[in-house]
């Protein structure tokens, strides 16, 4: 039998650990909000009294103060939608086989598992050289926004897979089960029970992937996206700029107004960024379906 | 341990010399009874026996279980559930099953229902309708659900859940109903209404329910079959195996000894 003095002060001691966590993992979230913070009202400051519908509809310009995003705007935009276009069904189709169609506890599915969450993380910019390769020279596309879009799409590929892979998965056995009692198909339990309940699941992927793609610079320099674009492309073929592109230009420059420009750029990508992020929330909640 | 001879005809399931194994691992040896027309029988045995691997066997889910291997044979009316010529699709839509626990689709109560039915290729809505009612009112649902149709099936207690299950298995009109522990999540009087059911539905279908409740074994089953590690013990009628059982183990498991 344990004395009750000893009890208490155990369980004083362990109040004191529990207590010490606590700050840590404060101390922790404070540094990361307070970082993020700065830089937002850093850039805040500097952009959103530079931001009107003049900047937002120019294009660049070597006059800083006549210099506006919208190429790099729609650009991005095409961009995204282009890259979402190829890297969201091939990512869900491979999910969907190496959930359901492959002996989950093969060799060959550990391999494939192992080196899918390597590629998420392999550099940005080795993605860009194997762009410029294959989709650039090899496939000639030039410097076009569906070369942009390719390698993109090879970037965020993994990310879609993964969370794809973990949706799919968290879908209980026993509604499979009920499906192919019913005389279901593999085919149409998948598409008619598991992808559907999935969904929700797949979709924060999907804005996990183009928030990714949307920031990144590196492969698209790689690829030789331009900087300096007076147009709005005409078809997947056209060149291209981007906005992290045409932020990373105006940095650059070594005149005052471009930073400001700079700074205002950094604010239209951040709205775009939130914008896609709270579409994609609002369609998983709308989708979000109770099971058990 | 064959039993008394039957006319074929009267026989729906025939288990000739089943083995099976998971891996190395064998968890069913030399199996053979026979399965009587419009009658239940019932699968007891203690946990593990190998009396759930047995009624998954019947329409073939255990073909998801890559470890999965099965020597013998299984006739239903006299075709080889396992020979290559016949689509598991087939067998599974000849032999419903209803799970141990209940697993309606996120779907509303009318679509769980119309699966089935409408992946066999069945769109014409009166046609659709017409089966949901029937089926709801064949697994005495119909009263309680027949206005909220388009309710989310998550909405039922436990029980109805159950017997919305069943009535979605009996929308495929299948020829065998496997049940398997079916009230091993549910209340007392949740199991009574689907015991009830079970005696209702034998005139029409032929039943297979596995359970771990000896008292429900009694109830509804017309056949018992004991399972012990693997092995059939005994198989007969269910009043011979309660009352006067022809092996130590039979008794032992059905007076409560163990299990």
């Amino acid at each position: 039998m344990i004395s009750t003095a000893h009890t208490r002060k155990l369980l004083r001691r362990q109040k004191l650990g529990d207590g010490l966590f606590q700050v840590v993992a404060v101390v922790g979230v404070v540094i990361a909000l307070a970082t993020l913070g700065a830089l937002i009202a850093d850039a805040l400051v500097d952009g959103v009294p530079r931001i009107d519908w003049k900047f937002l509809t120019s294009f660049p310009s070597r006059k800083p103060a006549e210099a506006g995003i919208f190429s790099a705007l729609v650009g991005s935009v095409y961009l995204i939608t282009l890259t979402a276009v190829v890297a969201v069904p091939i990512g869900i189709a491979a999910a969907v086989y190496l959930e359901e169609y492959t002996n989950q506890s093969s060799r060959l599915s550990r391999i494939i598992e192992v080196n899918v969450a390597n590629l998420a993380g392999v550099p940005s910019i080795i993605y860009g050289l194997l762009g410029l390769e294959l989709f650039v020279r090899a496939m000639r596309l030039e410097r076009s926004l569906l070369a942009g879009a390719l390698t993109l799409a090879l970037l965020v590929l993994p990310i879609v897979i993964i969370a794809s892979r973990e949706a799919i998965r968290a879908v209980p056995s026993t509604i499979r089960e009920a499906a192919y009692a019913l005389g279901a198909t593999q085919w149409q339990t998948t598409k008619d029970h598991v992808l559907p309940l999935a969904f929700p699941g797949i979709l924060t992927g999907i804005i996990l992937a183009v928030s990714r793609a949307i920031g990144e610079t590196a492969p698209l320099i790689t690829i030789g996206a331009l900087t300096y674009v007076a147009f709005v492309p005409d078809g997947v073929l056209s060149p291209f700029t981007a906005l992290p592109i045409q932020i990373f230009n105006w940095v650059s420059r070594p005149q005052h107004g471009f930073h400001i420009n700079a700074a205002a750029g950094i604010v239209v990508l951040l709205l775009v960024t939130l914008l896609l992020n709270a579409l994609a929330i609002f369609l998983r909640n709308r989708y979000q379906k109770q099971y058990q | 341990m064959k039993q008394q001879a039957k006319s074929k005809f009267d026989l729906v399931l025939s288990v000739h010399d089943l083995n099976a194994w998971y891996g190395e691992a064998q968890v069913l040896s030399n199996i053979s009874f026979d399965v009587e027309r419009n009658r239940v029988t019932a699968l007891i045995g203690p946990s593990g026996c190998g009396k759930s691997t047995l009624i998954r066997c019947f329409n073939r889910m255990n073909d998801f279980i890559p470890s999965f291997r099965l020597t013998g044979k299984i006739l239903l009316e006299e075709e080889d559930l396992y020979s290559t010529a016949i689509d598991p699709v087939e067998v599974r839509l000849r032999l419903g099953m209803v799970f141990q626990k209940q697993n309606p689709f996120p779907k509303s109560i009318y679509d769980n229902i119309a699966y089935g039915p409408r992946i066999a290729g069945i769109r014409n809505r009166d046609q659709l309708d017409a089966i949901v009612e029937d089926s709801l009112q064949k697994a005495a649902l119909w009263d309680e659900v027949k206005d909220k149709l388009r309710d989310n099936a998550y909405a039922l207690s436990g029980g109805q859940q159950q017997r919305l299950c069943i009535a979605r298995t009996l929308a495929i009109e299948p020829e065998v109903l496997l049940l398997d522990e079916p009230c091993s999540a549910l209340d007392p009087i949740a199991t009574a209404k689907i015991e009830e059911l079970i005696l209702e539905l034998k005139d029409s279908y032929t039943v297979l329910i596995v359970t771990h409740n000896m008292q429900q074994a009694a109830r509804v089953s017309h056949y018992t079959a004991f399972l012990y590690l693997g092995e059939l013990i005994e198989f007969g009628l269910t009043d011979k195996i309660f009352t006067n059982p022809g092996d130590h183990r039979t008794e032992a498991y059905v007076t409560g000894k163990f299990g």
